[in-house]
């Protein structure tokens, strides 16, 4: 009986919703080995990223999950599906940044990058489901230590961790904002 | 308290004295390799200063930031001694540390913008909770109260029916209600693998029976515990609800 394993994998994904499914489990439950399990997925992954399917392969932490493509999330929340959420902050999105691309990590790490106090920015990444705690630094005081959450990666479209863009030096800066408060400062 | 929050929105343009050093850089089309201190400083301080005329809360962070700036320039005015090279090279440019704080930060306000983008473009990808395949699992499982009618039936049948002749007189609210059902919680403390319904009804008068009866429909009321039977007249099982038990 040709039993297909990528067909039961799709079930068993689609069934977990959400929650999604670790690949050890998967792998228990296929009866093969973990890196077989990986390779299914992998195929799988690439054969979804034709632009004929609707639903993408995301991962976390070795959980894998289902959810829809980025590219049509604004057709998903006029069905009604989500409202939109408030755009983070730039102090939000900063603190965000660096908690992806050094996680874990504690916040008075946090707040020497920015040179600032980043504890409301973390209060509201926290509230807002984005990072969590991932346990405690084993230095004096043993800081709480912050990761990015699944939610991270749903929020803004990322496949995976992996996905983030690599962290560069070159960038273009946009302080508009900040010269027209202090040219109106100037003029009045 | 609102006042000073007010003013502090204003200078928002600004994340922090990180934020404002890079716009300087920027500005005066310096390279971030080679600061000059005293005019990075100048330029620094005249910020500070505006901010302070206008009485603009000012974060500690930017003084902060001010002093390490001109502790820095005046190291630079001081006269250079000459020192032996070996001396030299162990002595850190202090611009040096500054310098890496900033490119790291400019790193990170990248990715952030990056971040931002996302956001704005509206990536978000969509799930759904998982389905309940376990057919029977969970709720549907869960003992009606004519299973445990009919529990109590068939503990009757077995040890008899509770003797009425132990009960003399009238023994009003001997055992409220209440208490039978922290003497109930109790006893599945212990016993986190779950309790057979009869284990709960140890003494065998009428009051008590009724009691402990009415105080276990109580508990399931209030999601308290749960009562689960896994085939029809086998023993109901009682567990505190909230443990995993057999689910997934």
């Amino acid at each position: 009986m040709g039993e297909s394993k990528l067909a039961i994998l799709e079930g068993l994904l689609f069934a977990a919703g959400e929650e999604g499914m670790h690949k050890k489990q998967l792998s228990e439950i296929l009866e093969i080995r973990e890196n077989e399990v990986e390779e299914l997925l992998e195929d799988w992954k690439e054969e979804l990223q034709n632009p004929g399917r609707g639903i993408r392969l995301m991962e976390s932490r070795g959980t894998y999950s289902l959810t829809t493509k980025p590219e049509y999330a604004a057709v998903y929340k006029r069905w009604g599906y989500k409202k939109n959420h408030t755009r983070l902050s730039q102090a939000s999105l900063e603190s965000l940044a660096i908690i992806a691309y050094r996680q874990p990590i504690t916040r008075v790490e946090v707040d020497y990058i920015r040179g600032v106090k980043s504890d409301q920015a973390l209060q509201t990444l926290a509230e807002r489901q984005l990072v969590e705690e991932a346990g405690r630094k084993e230095t004096v005081g043993r800081p709480i230590l912050y990761r990015t959450t699944e939610h991270f990666l749903t929020y803004f479209g990322l496949q995976s961790l992996e996905d983030l863009p690599e962290l560069k030096e070159a960038f273009q800066e946009d302080y508009s904002a900040a010269e027209n408060f202090f040219d109106s400062l100037e003029e009045g | 308290m609102s006042v000073k929050s007010e003013y502090h929105i204003k200078v928002e343009g600004f994340e922090g004295p990180m934020d404002l050093l890079l716009h300087l850089i920027q500005r005066l089309e310096i390279d971030i390799h080679d600061i000059p201190v005293a005019e990075i400083t100048d330029q620094y301080m005249e910020y500070i200063h505006t901010m302070n005329e206008l009485e603009l809360d000012i974060a500690s962070e930017y003084l902060v930031m001010a002093a390490t700036l001109l502790a820095m320039k005046s190291s630079t005015l001081l006269p250079e001694e000459p020192v032996d090279p070996e001396e030299l090279e162990s002595e850190e440019d202090p611009r040096e540390e500054l310098m890496e704080r900033l490119k790291e930060y400019r790193k990170f306000k990248y990715a952030a913008g990056q971040l931002k983008d996302r956001e704005a473009e509206d990536n978000e990808v969509y799930s759904r909770p998982p389905v309940s395949i376990e057919e029977g699992a969970g709720d549907d499982q869960q003992a009606t109260v004519f299973d445990m009618i009919e529990a109590l039936q068939r503990m009757f049948n077995k040890t008899g029916s509770p003797s009425p002749e132990v009960e003399t007189g009238v023994k009003r609210d001997e055992m409220p209600i209440k208490r039978t059902m922290d003497h109930i919680l109790q006893k599945i403390q212990q016993s986190p693998s779950g309790i057979t319904f009869e284990k709960l009804f140890s003494a065998r008068t009428r009051t008590e029976m009724v009691n402990t009866f009415l105080a276990l429909l109580e508990l399931v009321k209030d999601k308290q515990v749960l009562c689960r039977q896994d085939e029809h007249f086998e023993d109901l099982y009682i567990f505190k609800q909230g443990d995993n038990h057999g689910r997934e």
